[in-house]
């Protein structure tokens, strides 16, 4: 099993969403549609680990942080994300942030 | 290309995830016994969503350009160009309806139709042209031919063509929305019978010139599709512009605005209703049934709504402090359940290498991240970041 972490992105929730629709048109099981999320995850852990290879560097002001269940969460205010390429700002960005160690996760699955 | 370096990686990161997953989950799908269709269908819907988002650049712009060009065609071309070029069309059936020999323009932009229409017009002086095409120009002042009028122009249409009997037949472009509502075919009963134009796919315009032993009787039908086009409120002018004393003809009018309705995803429930009831049911309503549903959802809602008031008489006797207290509960300040509830707030979903804190100076490195900044995705396989709390 992999982070059910990007479930929560663009991509994720439209998958999410296209799944529902099927499942209210009796298309698909909802244990069909777990097992497409699942494979989801695997596929886009695997995906950003392998396929993307590019740096950011970002600054702000930290609003709030919690960490919880090894799951950070942070509140940044008035942040700069900055690439090579391009600088996007922002007002107001959370981020949520899994333990990034392979071993730590592993270890929790059931 | 020189640009490749900066282009963005997302779409491509997207695109070879939705396959992926497209592909890994084939085999569920068939061991569930579901069948493929489901699964393209349910890439088709991902894909759709995010194309909907526009949080990806340049997603699938290009596959799908062509496929939503085709498809639009019909829906965006009636609606759309069907303002400026509206006026144009009923020439252009005219002219293809009456050579029967010709093929129906189907797919094909409107403005090649127009293009089309000088050779037709050609071939039609030429040629002889139908019976009903003979008696309709015949009623129509000699040497006027309206039909080489009307295309010369693309999109400003002046002509003003009057019947031996006075009926009038304006087209103007500029006025479209007046003007259907103002040219009033004047069909005068007696047998006369209309040949029916048949649909060019995407164009719903029809007109049904008059035919008949009646040379005076002249007046062009701007049937209720050209109104179609043009926007539901104008559907209304269809029924208006129907005279009732030629049933065939309506009956052929009808067919073609429900066959152009139901192309258009059925439009007005209203007109083609009406219509239907002078038609033998012949093409399925995309709106369902008419008069008897709409009374069982009536009925329904009625009902619904006296037990809502039933409810809530009881319980604003018993408990008048229970609305009180939800607004006490308002002077609560939330700063941070505001904020939460922003439309799009910018989100970073990654996995973290490591969080440094010294005093007040925290350090993030994170890794595998997606982002979501001002409605747009971004990925990073690192992101480093400063912060002071």
């Amino acid at each position: 099993m992999a982070y059910q972490l990007y479930r929560n992105t663009t991509l994720g929730n439209s998958l999410q969403e296209s799944l529902d629709e099927l499942i209210q048109t009796q298309q698909i099981t909802p244990q069909l549609a777990l097992q497409v999320l699942l494979q989801f995850d695997k596929a886009i852990n695997t995906a950003l680990a392998n396929r993307v290879r590019n740096r950011v560097n970002f600054k702000g002001s930290l609003n709030t942080y919690r960490f919880c269940d090894n799951v950070w969460t942070f509140v940044l205010n008035d942040v700069e994300f900055r690439e090579v390429t391009d600088l996007v700002k922002v007002d107001k960005v959370k981020i949520v942030a899994c333990d990034g160690k392979k071993t730590a996760f592993e270890t929790d699955v059931v | 290309m020189a640009s490749s370096a900066n282009s963005n990686p997302v779409p491509k990161l997207y695109r070879s995830v939705i396959e992926d997953v497209i592909n890994e989950v084939r085999e569920l799908f068939l061991d569930e016994g579901v069948d493929e269709q489901v699964l393209m269908e349910l890439k088709t819907l991902w894909e759709n969503k995010l194309m909907q988002s526009k949080a990806v650049e340049g997603f699938h712009t290009e596959e799908q350009a062509a496929l939503q060009a085709a498809a639009h065609q019909q829906a965006q071309q009636a609606t759309q160009q069907a303002q400026a070029q509206q006026v144009l069309l009923p020439p252009q059936q005219q002219v293809t309806s009456w050579q029967s020999t010709r093929p129906t323009v189907t797919s094909a932009p409107q403005q090649q139709v127009i293009v089309q229409d000088p050779k037709i017009l050609q071939h039609m002086s030429a040629t002889g042209m139908s019976a009903a095409a003979t008696a309709a120009t015949l009623a129509l002042p000699t040497g006027v031919s309206p039909y080489h009028q009307l295309i010369t122009s693309q999109g400003q249409i002046l002509q003003f063509v009057r019947a031996a009997n006075g009926a009038q037949y304006i087209i103007q472009p500029q006025q479209q929305m007046v003007l259907q509502q103002q040219v009033l075919p004047q069909m005068q009963p007696g047998g006369v019978q209309a040949p029916v134009i048949q649909q060019v796919r995407p164009i719903t315009q029809v007109l049904a010139p008059l035919q008949g032993g009646h040379p005076q009787q002249t007046g062009v039908i701007i049937q209720p599709q050209q109104i179609v086009l043009t926007g539901n409120k104008v559907q209304q002018n269809a029924q208006v512009m129907q005279m009732p004393g030629q049933p065939g003809q309506v009956q052929q009018i009808q067919q073609q605005v429900q066959q152009v309705q139901q192309a258009q995803g059925g439009a007005a429930p209203g007109p083609p209703q009406q219509q239907a009831k002078q038609q033998p049911p012949m093409m399925l309503q995309v709106d369902g049934a008419g008069d008897t549903s709409s009374e069982d959802e009536d009925e329904e809602e009625e009902e619904y709504d006296e037990d809502e008031d039933e409810d809530k008489d009881k319980d604003g006797g018993e408990d008048g402090q229970v609305e009180e207290e939800p607004l006490n509960s308002e002077d609560d300040v939330s700063d941070e359940e505001d904020q939460e509830l922003f439309d799009t707030e910018n989100v970073v979903v990654c996995q973290y290498d490591k969080i440094h804190r010294s005093k007040n100076k925290w350090k993030f490195h994170l890794k595998d991240g997606i982002m979501n900044l001002n409605g747009r995705d971004y990925v990073f396989s690192k992101a480093i970041g400063d912060a002071e709390w």
